[in-house]
């Protein structure tokens, strides 16, 4: 399966820097779908006040590296572009059989019923509307590399060696 | 055979003329006078009414006359997709069809349009007419594309031929503890693009038609499929078998370790709304993902 090349950047986001404000999933719906319609938001954020501990979380794609998604699609609409590490995923191809909503951990594609397809975040094909209009710095772009340590050690439990 | 002459009159109610093509050609196909039926040039003398087209505005009430004015028994077959549900037209600002919302119709033949050989069949049919020796006549034609057929075995539920069906033909209903896929013969036209995007070959168009029905919601095939329930809310959400087909393709394409794949499979039993809503499986699920990550980049 694809795996991207050295160098490439991919969105991290740090839940204990979220606000929030949710001005990410409003970006990403103008940027897409050109209405402030969060529930076409590539990205969702999570919060619940009420919790001392873990109150955000967000549904974001990884852009994984031997991705869930890709491998389940019986199309080959999703595709891994090994350059840019995205995952992205062709609208004329998917025959909206929801295999990668149902197999990805996170269910990041959803279905859009207009289109009669799954969609996704394709990285807004270079500059992240999320990241850039993340006041917060919770969201950023970081190498790969990084991301992966940065990954495992908010979810693994690992330590950070940097 | 039939003692009585049946007396054909065609009524097109505003359809393409495809389906007139395709009555034409069975009248040339067999002798009609061998088999006892002469073709009627007015409606008052004829006891068998072909109807094709869906109906506007304007031949719904010529069709209601010629209904009126023919012989006793009547007889209706509507030929056609268009006949049966307008087909294309529906929803046309003229439309007055379907056919039955007009005149009572005995049988419906499926197809956009019909082929000669299946309107013959049909016919032959519903009039109880000897066609010993003419099997060979009424044969699909080699090469051209029969009824859709699923396959329950393999047929995962996931909805993809009923999102690209140009013709609406294909129902997903149930969503409760089952879930069906049933392929409505007065709808489809035999395109075969369901049978293009089954991601688990599970439709097949195969040779050979009797797409000729007397009730219009009669299914040409269907599966029914257990739906499993999310382990955290109880909610149905999607079945059993696309589960299972997602994680044997997972397996096929990635060597996932023991641990991934059980995190992968854990999540699988979760419904996507939970998966999407509630931080702890997020949080769940980013531990799978980060783990996997991990693994890649190792």
């Amino acid at each position: 399966m694809a795996r991207s090349q050295p160098g490439t950047s991919v969105i991290v986001y740090e839940p204990h820097l979220c606000t929030g404000c949710r001005y990410c999933e409003i970006a990403c719906a103008v940027w897409h779908c050109g209405e402030i319609d969060v529930t076409r938001s590539r990205i969702r954020i999570l919060f619940d006040e009420g919790r001392t501990t873990e109150r955000y979380a967000a549904v974001n794609c990884q852009h994984c590296d031997d991705a869930i998604c890709c491998a389940v699609c019986p199309s080959e609409a999703l595709q891994k572009d090994e350059t840019t590490g995205w995952v992205t995923q062709n609208a004329t191809t998917c025959v909206g059989c929801e295999m990668c909503i149902v197999a990805c951990p996170l269910s990041v594609p959803f279905f859009d019923p207009a289109l009669k397809v799954a969609v996704k975040c394709d990285f807004c094909l270079g500059a992240p509307e999320c990241v850039k209009h993340c006041s917060s710095g919770a969201l950023r772009l970081c190498a790969r590399e990084e991301a992966v340590r940065v990954n495992a050690r908010l979810y693994l439990g690992a330590k950070d060696d940097r | 055979m039939s003692t009585q002459v049946t007396r054909i009159f065609r009524f097109d109610a505003s359809g393409c003329n495809g389906c007139d093509i395709e009555v034409l050609e069975a009248s040339t196909l067999v002798s009609l006078g061998e088999l006892g039926i002469e073709i009627a040039e007015r409606p008052e003398d004829a006891n068998l009414l072909v109807v094709t087209g869906g109906s506007n505005l304007k031949s719904k009430r010529e069709l209601e006359i010629a209904y009126n004015t023919m012989q006793a028994p009547k007889t209706v077959v509507a030929v056609g997709s268009c006949a049966a549900t307008m087909g294309i037209f529906k929803g046309g600002y003229s439309m007055a069809g379907p056919i039955d919302n007009i005149v009572p119709v005995d049988l419906y033949i499926s197809g956009c349009p019909p082929r000669p050989q299946v309107i013959l069949g049909a016919l032959a049919d519903a009039l109880h007419l000897n066609v010993e020796g003419m099997a060979e006549l009424l044969r699909t034609p080699q090469g051209f594309r029969g009824d859709p057929h699923v396959d329950e075995a393999k047929c995962v539920g996931c909805g993809a031929c009923a999102h690209v069906c140009p013709a609406d033909a294909i129902e997903i209903v149930g969503n409760g503890a089952t879930r069906r896929v049933r392929f409505m013969h007065k709808d489809c036209i035999f395109c075969g693009s369901c049978q293009d995007v089954c991601p688990s070959e599970a439709v097949e168009l195969r040779a050979g038609q009797k797409a000729w029905f007397q009730a219009k919601d009669a299914s040409l095939s269907e599966a029914h499929l257990a739906v499993g329930h999310c382990h955290l809310c109880g909610a149905p959400y999607v079945p059993e078998a696309q589960m299972a087909w997602a994680l044997r393709r997972l397996d096929e394409k990635l060597a996932l370790g023991a641990s991934e794949r059980g995190m992968v499979e854990r999540s699988l039993g979760i419904c996507m709304h939970c998966r999407r809503t509630s931080i702890a499986e997020v949080r769940e699920a980013k531990r799978a993902l980060a783990s996997l990550a991990r693994g890649s980049s190792a």
